[in-house]
């Protein structure tokens, strides 16, 4: 599999350097990461660990009729020094490559191969295919299927306890730009069996809404039930309120009935937790742009599960100015808790959080520092805090070439001491921004 | 069982896409272009209501509703859940796959480690961190990690 995806990768290359000669509209980005990290593991000597990672995307739009296009992302990784991440040297993984035909009437559109569908209470990724479109009288469709995308294999078993195939849509109703109503569902093969894990079955329907009665005002969420418990799920919503331009006011509503909502989630034997227990979440945050440099915000929110609750608050600060080419921020937020969320054998899992950041960007260079700190209020693994500290340095070498690298150390319960660098090269054919020519 | 459900599926994607191509009253439904016209610049908080005075045209909500403040950025799962199609004029799928995936052995603020302005999860020591956030918000961690993206979980989660 892992040498699979590198001569893909490679292949992909040389695809695209002839999709460029075949002079379509195609846009090409890579970021290549030379990781060069030393730890010294609580226990263990020290380890020295040399990844190299490569990911690249293609993007060929305007081909055929001028309505078709092609999108393709993925990765490869290969350690030239001890193993970074799993038992593998090697590893990789095709994010997605998909074609799309869309005509340019009624946002419609048919993408087939891999992808990623977003609909309502559905976020999946499948190999298959997916159409959609609006249909007169404000209604709209959206209809997908094919086989499930495989993550890793849980331990002791031989699958990841998903079923193979995967179908779904949404159907949606809008009025003007004031309300939109949709109903969405997705079905998951059978689960097969397996040995240490209860075997779950994902299945999920829902109805999603959004609501602005008022220009500054408007209501956003969704619900959804799970027919294999016969119960509700989730039921997630936010309301802003935006009374002048530079202030947004929200509040936000979370509750989930555990093992419903968390029914498929194998790895922590989601399908065995308590049926009737919740976890429930509000929050309120406030954010005010004072002038065009200087924006605050506040924020807080209240937890609450079987076992306890929990409460985090706090505030940032962000600054922008000489056309966003200076850029800061400092934040602080405190997390009091309950003991039930403390990690075993601890009896707090209250704790501190800073964070600093400031940037500067130039023609030729570009510069960033950032710190983050976390201050346990009692001691975990024998620690009292966890900080990472990260400078990046780097320089255009042309409008869409970059060459960066960054320093960070940091020192953690997990690790006594851990210093790492990166070196980036970053290259993207359309660099400009966002939007345009993407 | 399995093949059932491709075959339903594939019909219904067939039916959809024979409505689309001949249905002349789907032709007359206007749709958003390709690709946001104006190029814009990274690393601000777009304001669309800068640019774009708030009259709609048919179904299109406020623009000023997204307008990425940070409200917008920290809550934007409510909102790609009902405009995906509007978030892909201006983001390619990558972005959004740079912090949603099914594998990658990279947190996205490494990957960007030089731009810690962008409100990217997991930054600083998270393996410390994760073991109380994960049981303040297991929900949360689902979105992600439930049935995706778990190589590096299934090393310490049995
Ligand atoms: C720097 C100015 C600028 C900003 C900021 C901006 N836009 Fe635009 N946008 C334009 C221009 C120019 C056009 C093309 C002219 C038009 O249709 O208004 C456009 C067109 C569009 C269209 C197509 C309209 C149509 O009916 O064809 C959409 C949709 C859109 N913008 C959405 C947004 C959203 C959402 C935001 C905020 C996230 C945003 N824009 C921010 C300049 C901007
Ligand atoms: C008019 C163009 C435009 C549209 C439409 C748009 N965005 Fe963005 N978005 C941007 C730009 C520009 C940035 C800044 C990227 C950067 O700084 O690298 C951004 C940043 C983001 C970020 C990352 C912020 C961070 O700090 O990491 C998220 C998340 C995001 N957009 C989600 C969405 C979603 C979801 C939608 C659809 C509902 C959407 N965007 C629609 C232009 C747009
Ligand atoms: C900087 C990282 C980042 C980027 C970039 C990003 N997201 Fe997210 N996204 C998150 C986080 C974090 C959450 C979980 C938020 C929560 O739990 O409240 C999330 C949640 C979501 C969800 C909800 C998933 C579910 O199962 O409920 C959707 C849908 C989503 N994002 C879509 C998008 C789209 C579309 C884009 C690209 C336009 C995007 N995201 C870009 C970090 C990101
Ligand atoms: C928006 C998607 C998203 C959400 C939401 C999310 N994660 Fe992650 N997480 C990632 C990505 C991407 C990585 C990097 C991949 C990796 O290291 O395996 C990651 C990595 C991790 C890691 C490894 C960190 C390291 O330093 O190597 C842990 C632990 C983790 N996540 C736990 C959690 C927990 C607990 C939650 C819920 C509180 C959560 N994640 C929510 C996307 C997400
Ligand atoms: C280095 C080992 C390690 C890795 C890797 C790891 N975890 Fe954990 N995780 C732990 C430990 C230890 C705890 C705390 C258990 C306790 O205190 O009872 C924990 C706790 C959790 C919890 C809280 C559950 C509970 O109630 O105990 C969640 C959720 C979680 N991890 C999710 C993840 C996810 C998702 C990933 C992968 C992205 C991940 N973990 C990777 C070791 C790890």
């Amino acid at each position: 599999m892992k040498k699979v995806c590198c001569v893909l990768l490679s292949a992909l290359s040389i695809v695209s350097t002839s999709a460029i000669a075949l002079a379509a509209d195609v846009s090409v980005e890579t970021t290549t990461l030379l990781g060069i990290a030393q730890r010294d593991v609580s226990g263990a000597s020290k380890e020295n660990i040399l990844p190299a990672t490569q990911f690249f995307g293609l993007q060929a739009d305007s081909l055929a009729d001028g309505n078709l296009s092609l999108h393709i992302y993925g990765w490869g990784r290969t350690d030239m020094g001890d193993r970074s991440y799993s038992t593998d040297k090697n590893s990789g993984n095709l994010t997605y490559a998909y074609v799309q035909y869309a005509p340019d009437y009624a946002n419609a559109s048919v993408r087939a191969g891999r992808f990623f569908v977003r609909e309502g209470i559905i976020n999946e990724q499948l190999d298959g295919l997916n159409a959609r479109t609006d249909l007169p009288a404000g209604l709209g469709l959206s209809v997908f299927g094919g086989a499930t995308v495989h993550t890793a294999k849980l331990v002791g078993e031989g699958s990841d306890g998903k079923g193979d195939t995967l179908y779904g849509g949404r159907l949606n109703y809008r009025y003007r730009g004031m309300l939109e109503v949709g109903v969405s569902g997705v079905f998951e093969s059978e689960a097969p069996e397996l040995i240490a894990h209860p075997a779950a079955n994902y299945r999920r329907i829902g109805a999603d809404v959004w609501l602005a009665p008022l220009k500054t005002v408007d209501v956003i969420g969704h619900s959804s039930y799970n027919p294999e418990t016969k119960k509700m799920a989730e039921h997630s919503y936010l309301l802003n309120y935006k009374p002048a331009r530079e202030i947004v006011l929200t509040g936000e509503f979370n509750q989930h009935l555990e093992q419903s909502y968390l029914y498929a989630w194998t790895m922590f034997s989601g399908a065995t937790l308590n049926p009737d227990y919740r976890s429930t979440s509000f929050g309120l945050s406030a954010s005010y742009e004072i002038n065009k440099a200087l924006e605050v915000a506040a924020d807080y929110k209240h937890y609450e599960r079987e076992f306890g609750g929990a409460n985090r608050f706090g505030g940032d600060m962000r600054v922008h100015y000489k056309d966003n080419t200076i850029r800061g921020g400092v934040g602080y937020h405190y997390l009091g808790a309950d003991e039930g969320f403390s990690i075993t054998p601890y009896t707090s899992a209250s704790y501190h959080e800073l964070r600093c950041y400031t940037m500067r960007d130039s023609k030729n260079y570009f510069t960033a520092i950032d710190l983050l700190g976390n201050f346990f209020e009692q001691k975990i693994y024998g620690k009292s805090s966890a900080w990472e500290a990260n400078a990046s340095v780097g320089y255009h070498i042309t409008p869409g070439l970059a060459l960066s690298g960054d320093l960070s150390y940091g020192r953690n319960p997990q690790f006594i001491e851990e210093v790492k660098t990166i070196l980036r090269l970053t290259y993207n054919m359309n660099y400009p921004g966002i939007g345009g020519k993407k | 069982m399995s093949n059932r459900h491709i075959g339903i599926s594939f019909f219904m994607v067939a039916a959809l896409f024979a409505l689309v191509a001949s249905c002349a009253e789907l032709k007359s439904i206007r749709g958003l272009p390709e690709s946001h016209p104006e190029s814009l610049a990274v690393g601000q908080q777009v304001s669309c209501a800068e640019c774009h005075d708030d009259q709609q045209s048919g179904t299109l909500k406020a623009f000023d509703s997204f307008s990425h403040t940070s409200a917008f950025v920290k809550n934007h799962r409510f909102y790609a859940a009902s405009d995906d199609q509007l978030c892909s004029i201006c983001h390619k799928s990558s972005f959004c796959t740079d912090c949603h995936t099914n594998k990658v052995e990279m947190k996205p603020s490494t990957k960007y480690g030089h731009r810690p302005d962008r409100e990217m999860q997991h930054r600083g020591n998270y393996i410390t961190m994760h073991k109380i956030e994960g049981k303040i918000d297991p929900a949360s961690c689902y979105r992600c990690h439930g049935r995706s993206n778990n190589e590096r979980c299934v090393a310490c989660h049995k």
